[in-house]
């Protein structure tokens, strides 16, 4: 699929994260790896800290402090919200849908339009669409749109290959309608044969929750995980990274007219530093344009992971002016999913610590 | 929120329901009250029938049966399809959405968008509203909009609010742009405050399910349930159903300039007859044009009641007529909204059978 | 392909001093999750190919695994 957006701009993006920061070296011990692979893994991925929600705390919870944050702020006012779009794979509920419990715990009006999509990696991306065709339809008012994933409730403590990699986080995006052309180029695609690269067994409906899909069981050293937890084929989730997503780029550069010289900042997903570094090298990127540290600040939120890119790497730069970006979002589905776009300057782009009621 | 669409139209509409059919009176005994009571309510609120799934028969498994239905019969080619929407509360997994599931067994190609929207009675409205925003991209000309649910999996067999009535289907809905100038209007309302009045407390991350949450229990009026199964205010819907959405149907036929007795047809969401006959009385619409026998025949399926109301009373005639109707959803959320459009010339609509 | 070059580049990421033909690659203390990583890194990078996760489960010695690179290639 290949979209143009046009009359359309990003006014702020909040990230959220949760204030407790874990560090990888105090729970080393969780994963029984010896000092040396310890070592061997914290440089390979970047890994060092990470965010995660305590017990009790969802995904709309960071989302909704974000929002009253931005309410509070004056950034936003109520009245100017048309829609709120709640993009997660970890909702409060089967139903009734998170964005309607989100709506009622804010006091939104009853003609806002409230849509809660399911989408992971790429749905920061997929999320900015859907906004931007929405805006289409709209005269006035802007869409909220919200990511957020806890996903370390679907990752044990003691699995070496995902826990240590884990974020929660939630952001909120404003967007609006803007006189000045502003266009804005999406490829997307999807492969659903592939889905069983990532997948949570059970849980839902294929596999309802029941003792079993409770229990831990270590699928090969220092793999441990229940049905009910993320399991990832790691090779080919790496695999599809290094062959699906370097062409896409090239495709959306020459779509938008630009070349990796126009662009100023590649802020993509952030799974782990070794694949976006590989990543750049394929493209022929510079390291600095890409940048890849988010996973060892945050972790790996999933589809908030773009937006934490954005506040914690280009807020400041964001607030005073403007960057052309290239964004991409690549993971479940799978689907992968990049978009160029003028960027800034913003009325609010930062990161913030959630802080419980 | 309103909308209005140009260009836009259903080309075609498929319900899949289960070849299994429970009854009332056989599931009667699994309640706490006694048969003549029982009897006396399905008098007058009208179940008789419903279908539901065999155990760990999922929403992906009725969607692929019936997009493999019309693929073999030459009703709609694979590579046509630029996007699949599905609206449903009961996905296969939390990861990966399940749109991409049912892509990734029907071999469909890659260039195309899948997604995943969480909607219930109002699903079929939202998941057309949905269908016409993407049709307005250059890239999408053919949306399959499905409706999938199979809620009876989590209601509880012992609670006789809510089992008689619950029903499992899915439908493919196939919608596409319309070399005639035709108007679909549209409004849409939501009130979150009152979310809590149709919901599944445990099973998401708010209260994930555990042995305590599968554990029934005697919820105050005889009926028995678990945090993991449904729960409806039946009073609270009944009251939230009569007084906003007769309101919100007059509002959109005035925008649109249409009068009420232009309208051939109001297509509605089932939730049961009773509620249906009292709103078509509110409305001063005669029963004749308000279909109101879905709960009986196959039970509340949630989104997909308005696409099942549909195959079922109007078959063939949709082939070869075109009519004026009126669609309306209303529940979860709370969500109530309506959708006034020209239905007709379909390539198909009918109801096959999922073994 | 430069089976000795093949064999020098597994040995830098096994962090060992050489890799020979025959040598079992489970043996190796570093023949973990993070090498098969680097090592479908660098079949992408040097050799412009892509090796399955089942394919790397499939392999025992390192010719094993310079010869699925070769097969691949072709």
């Amino acid at each position: 699929m290949k979209c143009i957006f046009r009359n359309k701009r990003v006014n702020a993006i909040l990230s959220v994260v949760p204030g407790q920061e874990s560090r990888f070296d105090d729970e080393r011990s969780n994963y029984h790896l010896t000092e040396e692979k310890a070592r061997r893994m914290k440089k390979m991925m970047g890994l060092d800290r990470h965010r995660v929600a305590p017990p009790g705390v969802c995904s709309s919870d960071l989302c909704v402090y974000g929002l009253q944050q931005l309410l509070n702020e004056g950034t936003l006012k109520k009245e100017e919200i048309g829609a709120l779009l709640f993009v997660s794979q970890t909702p409060d509920y089967y139903l009734p849908p998170t964005s309607n419990v989100i709506q009622g715990r804010l006091g939104l009006g009853h003609d806002v339009i409230c849509l809660d999509l399911n989408q992971g990696c790429a749905g920061f991306v997929i999320g900015l669409m859907q906004a931007f065709m929405l805006l289409d339809v709209m005269d006035a008012g802007k869409v909220v749109l919200l990511n957020g994933d806890t996903a370390s409730k679907l990752v044990d403590k003691h699995n070496r290959v995902t826990y240590p990699l884990i974020g929660d986080a939630g952001s909120v995006t404003v967007i609006e309608h803007c006189a000045e052309e502003n266009a804005v180029h999406l490829c997307l695609k999807m492969d659903g044969s592939r889905h069983r690269a990532l997948i949570v067994p059970g849980g839902a409906f294929r596999m309802p929750s029941s003792p079993e899909t409770l229990k831990l069981a270590e699928a090969e050293e220092g793999v441990v995980q229940s049905l009910e937890q993320i399991h990832m084929d790691g090779a080919a989730v790496f695999n599809f990274t290094l062959e699906d997503v370097p062409p896409q780029i090239e495709e959306v550069l020459s779509y938008s007219g630009n070349s990796r010289e126009s662009i100023d900042y590649f802020l993509f997903h952030q799974p782990n530093q070794f694949i976006l570094k590989q990543m750049a090298d394929k493209m022929k990127i510079p390291q600095e344009k890409l940048p890849n540290n988010i996973v060892g600040i945050y972790g790996n939120s999933s589809s908030v992971s773009i937006p934490v890119n954005i506040t914690h790497n280009c807020g400041k730069q964001l607030r005073n002016g403007a960057l052309r970006v290239c964004l991409s979002g690549f993971g479940v589905g799978l689907t992968w999913g990049s978009m160029v776009m003028n960027l800034g300057p913003l009325a609010t782009c930062r990161t913030v610590e959630y802080e419980a009621a | 929120m309103n909308f209005t669409f140009r260009r836009k139209r259903i080309s075609g509409i498929l319900t899949v329901v289960p070849a299994n059919v429970r009854s009332f009176v056989e599931e009667m005994k699994n309640f706490n009250f006694p048969e003549a009571r029982s009897l006396k309510l399905k008098e007058v609120m009208g179940f008789d029938k419903h279908r539901l799934v065999e155990p760990g028969v999922c929403i992906s498994d009725l969607a692929v049966f019936g997009l493999e239905h019309l693929f073999s019969r030459g009703l709609l080619g694979p590579s046509d399809l630029d996007a699949l929407i599905l609206v449903t509360q009961s996905p296969d997994h939390f990861i990966p959405p399940t749109s991409n599931i049912i892509q990734g067994r029907l071999k469909l190609k890659s260039d195309m968008l899948c997604m995943d929207i969480n909607q219930g009675c109002s699903g079929f409205i939202i998941g057309l509203v949905q269908a016409f925003l993407l049709l307005e991209q250059e890239s999408i000309r053919k949306v399959a909009v499905v409706n999938a649910d199979v809620l009876s999996r989590k209601t509880s067999p012992k609670d006789r609010n809510s089992y008689p009535l619950i029903g499992d289907a899915a439908s493919i809905t196939i919608v596409e742009r319309d070399t005639e100038d035709s108007r679909i209007h549209a409004n849409l309302k939501m009130d979150g405050t009152r979310n809590e009045i149709l919901m599944i407390p445990a099973g998401g991350f708010r209260l994930p399910s555990t042995p305590e949450t599968a554990v029934l229990n005697d919820v105050g009026d005889n009926n028995l349930r678990a945090r993991d199964h449904l729960r409806m205010d039946g009073s609270a819907v009944f009251n939230f159903v009569q007084v906003e959405v007769p309101p919100l149907i007059e509002a959109l036929l005035s925008q649109a300039g249409v009068p009420m007795n232009a309208v051939d047809y109001f297509f509605c969401h089932q939730p049961n007859r009773f509620m249906l006959q009292k709103l078509a009385d509110k409305m001063r619409v005669p029963y004749a044009k308000m279909p109101s026998n879905v709960v009986e025949n196959f039970g509340n399926s949630s989104g997909v009641t308005i696409p099942t109301v549909i195959t079922f009373n109007m078959k063939e005639r949709l082939l070869k007529e075109k009519l004026k109707v009126c669609l309306a959803g209303f529940g979860v959320g709370l969500t109530w909204c309506a959708m006034l459009l020209d239905l007709g010339f379909l390539d198909f609509n009918n109801i096959i059978e999922y073994q | 392909m430069n089976r000795p070059e093949f064999y020098q580049r597994l040995a830098e990421i096994l962090d060992v001093e050489e890799v020979k033909a025959e040598d079992t690659l489970k043996d190796f203390d570093e023949w973990d999750s993070l090498s098969v990583l680097s090592v479908l890194a660098m079949a992408d990078s040097k050799y412009g190919i892509a090796i399955r996760a089942e394919e790397i489960r499939s392999v025992v010695t390192a010719a094993d695994l310079a010869g699925l690179v070769e097969a691949k290639q072709k």
